[in-house]
């Protein structure tokens, strides 16, 4: 049993040298020649403007929330799907309701208009 | 596999009826809340209040009329759906305390203009789903899901009011804390299935009993996942050390939530808590295991941290919230005796509670509407303000401090009953004392509706027809239970025996 461990020990133990060795023979090895252009903040992209804490929209959530319906619909339609002709048709008929109860909650957020994007 | 064999037998589909029907009746009102004009809201709190009654007289009819869940079920035929849930008598009664709860609530809440939206009436019904799988659950799985179900749309209500500052501070400490303590919770459940490699709880309590089947290397660890569940399960009956939250959020709530909260959802931790450690889940059922010495430490604490915090409160949802605290210590005095009288009286106890606590909000409701605050000095010459309301009071905290002719004295006496006949006199002794540092502070209330003075006396308090007939179906509730309490506790008694399968 220990033996096992043994396999993981070794593989935390040298994995941390593969993403940091090219680090540090970059800080080692490069050349270095600054310019107000290269501190920038991003130097790639654009300059930043304003405040990072800024307010936005809250419809993102409400989106992301109806979005979560879809979501949850596809895992378990996956399994059930994936396992069809082992299933009778009540386990057919269970996913109808399944899926109904969920497009009830999606017909509920429509008509509260949290589709809409005013 | 043969198709024909997964399709549910009758009995199977009857042991969740009641929370199909509750499915059904969200949507319904989720639907109605959409036809309805703005000006006709307050129908969707009828529909609500309606539904659950109508779904009541379902559960309770099929008790009276097909004795279904039949008592005489063995422990393996009262398992559905693959051992997902017990249809039991527990289950009923909790059942029933649900479903009157949740009804009354809404009849309180109907006429609360903040309230009546759908998704208050929606949520409500939802977290009733929850109790009531939690009731049910026998397997930790279930046992989960139905917590957090109830959890999630409970943290929601109590943060319901969203203009409201208290409200939503108290929604977030309510979900916060009740975050964590479900994580340790969850932790724990995961050690205990790490240990048994079992997740239904009474397979795992018949692999606890025998010797050998947990080796005593790892009693540690079970006792460590023991500590853990009893952390998740104290939250939801917030039972000392981990009641932190329930003043807090009891008073920013708005008020209709916090009575279905301080009934409800305590009454359905109850129902968990009794179920996993009756069955001996975390260890045989004896006076011998580590949990029972553990919980009867929690028991005493409780009552008398409760009681004697609660005298101090200026602010009657607080005053009310501590007093909630301590009552759940009583309750615990029925599970640590543990016989089936004791977990008997319990749920006797809870069903009581459910009654008294609900009427004691409602009149909260109606006052605080009134006054625009919860201090204690608005209940000043309440006798002269609102004389009916008054005497709903009245009943309610006599009930919750033990007084005779109410059910909070008979519910008090089986409970210390079942702790003497168990061998436990000290207990009872620690709560029969515990009982008189209470009444101190429910007369105290007495004392401010009925010889204080106020200066406006002149002003009525306006009670609506909904809130008045709330009002007086929990009063007559507490009466009935007082003066005839026989039927009920048979049955509650009768229930108490399926909580131990193993013994006897």
């Amino acid at each position: 049993m220990l033996a096992d461990w043994q396999f993981i020990g070794i593989f935390l133990a040298l994995s941390p040298i593969f993403p940091a060795a090219p680090v540090i023979a970059n800080w080692l090895l490069g050349p270095r020649k600054p310019n107000p252009l290269k501190q920038q903040t991003y130097e790639c992209g654009v300059e930043t403007v304003g405040d990072t804490w800024i307010q936005f929209k809250v419809q993102y959530y409400i989106y992301a929330l109806v979005f979560v319906v879809f979501d949850v619909e596809a895992v378990f339609l996956f399994p059930i799907a994936a396992a069809y002709d082992q299933l009778g048709l009540f386990a057919a008929f269970e996913v109808v309701v399944f899926v109904l109860i969920l497009a009830v909650g999606l017909g509920y957020a429509w008509s509260r208009g949290a589709l809409e994007w005013t | 596999m043969n198709p024909q064999s997964l399709l549910p037998s009758v009995p199977e589909f009857l042991a969740i009826l009641p929370e199909i029907s509750l499915v059904i009746l969200i949507v319904a009102v989720l639907a109605y809340d959409r036809i309805l004009k703005p000006a006709e809201r307050r129908r969707v709190g009828l529909l609500a209040a309606w539904g659950s009654i109508v779904i009541l007289l379902i559960t309770v009819g099929l008790w009276v009329l097909f004795r279904e869940p039949e008592p005489n079920r063995s422990l393996v035929e009262s398992l559905m759906w693959g051992g997902m849930i017990r249809n039991d008598l527990i289950t009923l009664i909790f059942r029933v305390m649900f479903l009157v709860a949740v009804a009354i609530v809404s009849l309180i809440s109907l006429d609360v203009p903040a309230l009546q939206r759908g998704e208050y009436f929606a949520l409500l019904l939802s977290a009733t789903i929850g109790f009531s799988l939690m009731a049910a659950g026998s397997d930790m799985i279930m046992l989960f899901l139905a917590i957090e179900t109830a959890s999630i749309s409970l943290y929601i209500l109590t943060g319901f009011l969203t203009d409201d500052r208290r409200s939503t501070e108290a929604g977030i400490k309510y979900f916060v804390y009740g975050a964590f303590a479900s994580a340790i919770m969850l932790y724990g459940l995961s050690l205990v299935y790490g240990i048994t490699a079992q997740t239904n709880i009474y397979v795992i309590a018949s692999l606890v009993a025998q010797s050998g089947a947990i080796p005593p290397e790892i009693n540690g660890l079970f006792l460590l996942a023991t500590v853990m569940i009893v952390a998740g399960f104290g939250f939801k009956i917030s039972a000392v050390p981990f009641h932190f939250w329930t003043p807090d959020a009891y008073e920013g709530a708005p008020a209709p939530v916090t009575a279905f909260v301080s009934t409800a959802s305590k009454a359905a931790g109850f129902a968990v808590t009794i179920r996993v450690f009756a069955a001996g889940a975390l260890g045989a059922p004896n006076f011998d295991s580590e949990w029972w010495a553990m919980l009867v430490a929690i028991t005493i604490v409780t009552m008398t941290l409760g009681n004697i915090l609660a005298i101090f409160q200026s602010n009657i949802k607080r005053m009310l919230a501590y007093s909630s605290i301590a009552q759940a210590g009583y309750t615990l005095i029925g599970l640590v005796a543990l016989t089936p009288d004791g977990s008997g009286a319990a749920m006797f106890y809870l069903l009581m509670y459910v009654f008294t606590n609900v009427a004691a909000f409602g009149v909260v409701v109606l006052v605080s509407r009134e006054t625009g605050s919860d201090d204690m000095q608005d209940f000043y010459g309440l006798s002269r303000r609102a004389p009916y309301l008054a005497l709903a009071m009245l009943f309610a905290l006599l009930s919750l401090g033990g007084i005779p002719p109410t059910a909070g004295f008979i519910g008090k006496f089986f409970i210390f009953k079942a702790a003497v006949d168990a061998g436990l006199w000290w207990l009872a002794l620690i709560g029969v004392l515990n009982a008189f540092i209470g009444l101190y502070y429910y007369l105290s209330v007495v004392k401010y509706m009925y010889l204080y003075r106020s200066d406006d006396e002149e002003e009525r308090i306006p009670v609506s027809r909904a809130a008045s007939v709330a009002l007086a179906l929990s009063v007559l509730g507490i009466i009935y239970l007082g003066i005839a309490a026989g039927p009920a506790f048979e049955w509650t008694r009768q229930a108490g025996a399926a909580f131990f399968p193993f013994s006897g």
